[in-house]
C-alpha cells in the first residue's frame, strides 16, 4: 500500500431498482453503506425499502428482511405482493423474511444483535433491512442494562457488523424531524426522508435525500408517486443542470394559413411559443395544426393535454386533421394525459421529457397552461411561475420547440394579452381575441411579442373553420380594435367641386 | 421429483384460487400429507399416525414462525384448529401452547380418548385449513414457498422435530 490514489477503495453504487431515485442520489445506493429511510406512517418506507430489495437480491446475494412489531408480516407480504416488483419467485430464497418480534419483546438488545448477527452469518446476504428499527429502540426493556448494551451501543455495534460482513443494510422508522438527534441518524451513512402532506383534498409525496455520505445527492425535495409498480420519483430537476442545445434558429410553419407570415416566416425553432386567448378562440385548433405542420415534414411530435380527455381531445383533433391519429399509431405523436389535480410540476415534466426523448420530438405543444395550473396539487400552485420557468427552460434546452396555450378572461371592453404570470417565460406571444364589427362577434389575432425577430404589428381577423383556423386580413379600415368594439375609420371627406 | 416440485405442481393447478371458500381441498390435503409422511417414515416403532401429524404442526409453527412470527403463526394455527374442530370434534382436547415445544399438546389424551386414526384425520384437517388459509392470505405460491421450507427441513431429518417423541 503506497497510498496511491488508485488503490483507493472503490465504493460502487447499487441501483436502487425506484425510478428517479438513482438520479437523486447521485448514481445509486452506495454499496456496503448503513441507511435510515425515516418518515411518518404511511409514507411508502416499507415498499421503498421491498423495491430496492427485489432490485438486488439474488441467491448468491441474498436480501434478509426482518420485521420487529408494527406491521404483521402476513399483511405486509399480503400488500407487497400486490406491487408489480414482487416477485414470488425469489421469496424464500433470495429473499428470506425474518421475524425478531420474540427478541424484541422478550430479549434484550445484545440478544436481538446476536439474532441478527447470527442470521448474517448464515445468509451472507447483500442487502439487510430491519422494519421497523424504532420498535427496537423504542421498546422498554428491563434487562438491557444487564447486556450492557444500551441504544446508541446497539446501534454502533450493529452498522459496524453490517459494514464488516459486506452489506447495505436499511433501518426503516418512523420519525418526526424534531428527533434528528437520535443516535441512529449520526451513525447512518445515508438517510432518506419520506413525507406526505394533504393540502386541502390533495396528497403530495415527497423525498429528501437528507444525507449520503461520499455521495452528491440532489438536493431539496422531490415529488414521488406509489402505482402498482410501487415508487416513482420525480427529480426536481433544475433547469441549468441540463446541457441546453444551441438553438438552429430555423423558422418553423405554424400550418396555419397567414400566421406564419404575421410572424416573420414561421415560429422560430428551440422558441416557447405563447397563445393566449378566450374561451372558443381556437387555441387548440391552431395549436392542433402547429404539431401536423410538423409531423407532415417528417418531425415527432409530443401533446401533453390537461383540459379534456385524450379520447375527446383526439377525436376532435381528428375531425379537421385526420392524420392525428395515423400518426399516434405510426409512433410519431404522443398525446399525453396529465389530469389528476394532484400532480407536481416535476411529475409533468418527467413525463413529457420522457416522451420527448422516447420519440426523438422537435415540437411540444401544451394544451393549456391554465389547466395545467388546475391540475397542479394546490400546494405546487403557489410556485407556478417558478415551476414553469424550469419546465419551460428544462424544455427548450432540449432543442424542442414548445407551443402553449393559456386561457384569459375577457371582458370586451377590456384586451388581456397575456396571463401576466407566465408570460416572461415565452419568446414568442400571439395573442387572440373577440371583437364586435357590424353586429358580430369577430375573431382577431396579433403578434405582440418575438425575441429577435421582425413581426406584423397588424391585428387581422381570422376564422375557424372545419379545416382549421385561417388567418385573414388587417383590419387597416378600423380604429380602436383593442377596445373590442373598432369604429370604422371616417373617411376623408372629398372636396367639393367649384369651391 | 423433488418434495418442493410437488407441492409447487399441486398450488398451481389451473381450477385453484378462483372461489377460495368454495374450492376443493384436494391440493392441500395432498400437501399436508406430505408434511405428514415425512414425520412418518423416519419415526421409531410404535408411533401413530396422529404423532406424526403432530410433529408436522410442530416443524410447520416453527418453520412459519420464522417467517411470521411466533405470534402470528400462533394466529393462524388457531383459526385453523378452529375449522378443524367443527368437523373434527376429537380435536377438543387439543391445546396450542405459543412459544412452546411441542406446540401442538393434549395429542396423548386425543388419541386415547378417540383413538389414532381420529385424531390424526383431526390433525390433518388442521394442516390443510391452515395451508388453505395462508393461501388465501398472502397467495398460494407464497403460501407454497413457505411451506417448502417446512418440507425441506423434514426431508433433512432436521433434529428439532423429534422433540415431539421425546414429550
Amino acid at each position: 500500500m503506497n497510498g496511491n490514489s488508485q488503490e483507493r477503495a472503490v465504493i460502487r453504487s447499487l441501483p436502487s431498482g425506484v425510478p428517479g431515485l438513482d438520479t437523486v442520489l447521485g448514481g445509486g445506493l452506495p454499496e456496503y453503506s448503513f441507511n435510515l429511510i425515516a418518515g411518518g406512517p404511511g409514507s411508502g418506507k416499507t415498499t421503498l425499502a421491498h423495491q430496492i430489495m427485489f432490485a438486488n437480491a439474488s441467491v448468491e446475494r441474498p436480501a434478509l428482511y426482518f420485521t420487529v412489531l408494527g406491521e404483521p408480516t402476513l399483511k405486509m407480504l399480503r400488500y407487497q405482493r400486490q406491487f408489480s416488483y414482487f416477485n414470488p419467485e425469489l421469496a424464500g430464497s433470495a429473499i428470506q423474511f425474518i421475524n425478531l418480534s420474540a427478541e424484541v419483546m422478550e430479549r434484550d438488545l445484545g440478544e436481538v444483535l446476536q439474532r441478527i448477527i447470527g442470521e448474517i452469518e448464515r445468509a451472507k446476504p447483500g442487502i439487510v433491512v430491519v422494519d421497523s428499527f424504532r420498535t427496537i429502540a423504542g421498546q422498554p426493556r428491563s434487562s438491557d442494562k444487564g447486556s450492557g448494551f444500551d441504544l446508541d451501543q446497539f446501534v454502533q455495534r450493529l452498522a459496524l457488523q453490517l459494514t464488516t460482513w459486506e452489506v447495505t443494510s436499511f433501518l426503516l422508522g418512523e420519525y418526526a424531524a424534531e428527533e434528528q438527534r437520535s443516535p441512529v441518524f449520526t451513525v447512518a451513512d445515508g438517510i432518506l426522508w419520506l413525507t406526505q402532506a394533504t393540502d386541502r383534498n390533495s396528497v403530495v409525496r415527497k423525498l429528501q435525500v437528507v444525507k449520503s455520505r461520499g455521495r452528491a445527492p440532489m438536493p431539496g425535495l422531490h415529488t414521488f408517486r406509489i402505482t402498482d409498480d410501487g415508487l416513482q420519483i420525480f427529480p426536481r430537476i433544475p433547469e441549468q443542470t441540463r446541457k441546453r442545445v444551441l438553438k438552429k434558429r430555423e423558422r418553423l410553419s405554424t400550418g396555419v394559413r397567414g400566421m406564419d407570415e404575421m410572424i416573420g416566416g414561421g415560429v422560430i425553432s428551440g422558441d416557447a411559443v405563447m397563445l393566449t386567448g378566450p374561451a372558443g378562440s381556437g387555441k387548440s385548433t391552431v395549436a392542433t395544426q402547429f404539431m401536423v405542420a410538423g409531423l407532415a415534414k417528417g418531425e415527432t411530435g409530443v401533446i401533453a393535454v390537461f383540459e379534456e380527455y385524450p379520447e375527446e381531445y383526439l377525436a376532435r383533433a381528428n375531425n379537421r386533421n385526420p392524420e392525428v391519429g395515423e400518426m399516434i399509431n405510426a409512433g410519431k405523436l404522443e398525446v399525453i394525459y396529465l389530469r389528476p389535480l394532484d400532480l407536481s410540476v416535476d411529475e409533468a415534466l418527467f413525463a413529457i421529457l420522457e416522451a420527448v426523448e422516447r420519440l426523438g420530438a422537435r415540437r411540444v405543444v401544451i394544451d393549456s397552461l391554465s389547466g395545467f395550473e388546475v391540475a397542479l396539487a394546490p400546494t405546487f400552485r403557489a410556485d407556478f411561475r417558478e415551476s414553469l420557468y424550469r419546465l419551460v427552460g428544462t424544455l427548450t434546452a432540449t432543442g424542442v420547440t414548445v407551443f402553449m396555450t393559456a386561457e384569459v378572461s375577457e371582458a370586451f371592453s377590456e384586451a388581456r394579452f397575456t396571463t401576466e404570470k407566465v408570460s416572461f417565460i415565452t419568446d414568442e406571444i400571439i395573442v387572440q381575441r373577440y371583437v364586435e364589427m357590424e353586429g358580430e362577434l369577430r375573431r382577431v389575432m396579433a403578434v405582440i411579442k418575438m425575441r429577435g425577430s421582425d413581426h406584423t404589428h397588424q391585428f387581422r381577423t381570422y376564422e375557424v373553420t372545419s379545416k382549421g383556423v385561417v388567418v385573414g386580413g388587417p383590419l387597416t379600415e378600423y380604429d380602436g380594435i383593442i377596445t373590442g368594439v373598432p369604429k370604422l375609420r371616417a373617411k376623408p371627406a372629398k372636396a367639393k367641386r367649384g369651391k | 421429483m423433488s418434495a418442493a416440485s410437488s407441492v409447487g405442481d399441486l398450488m398451481n393447478t389451473p381450477d385453484r384460487g378462483k372461489n377460495s371458500l368454495s374450492r376443493d381441498q384436494s391440493a392441500e390435503r395432498q400437501i399436508a400429507r406430505r408434511l405428514i409422511e415425512g414425520h412418518r417414515s423416519e419415526r421409531a416403532e410404535g408411533h401413530t399416525s396422529a404423532r406424526a401429524a403432530a410433529a408436522a404442526c410442530d416443524q410447520l409453527y416453527r418453520e412459519l414462525s420464522r417467517w411470521v412470527g411466533p405470534d402470528g403463526c400462533h394466529a393462524l394455527f388457531t383459526r385453523a384448529l378452529a375449522q378443524a374442530r367443527t368437523e373434527y370434534p376429537a380435536l377438543g382436547q387439543i391445546q396450542l401452547r405459543a412459544r412452546s415445544e411441542p406446540y401442538i399438546d393434549g395429542v396423548a389424551e386425543t388419541i386415547m380418548a378417540h383413538g389414532d386414526p381420529a385424531t390424526a384425520e383431526g390433525l390433518e384437517a388442521m394442516l390443510v385449513h391452515l395451508i388453505e388459509l395462508l393461501g388465501r392470505l398472502i397467495g398460494d405460491d407464497m403460501a407454497m414457498k413457505l411451506i417448502e421450507r417446512s418440507l425441506a427441513a423434514s426431508d433433512r431429518g432436521d433434529p428439532t422435530s423429534d422433540r415431539r417423541e421425546e414429550a
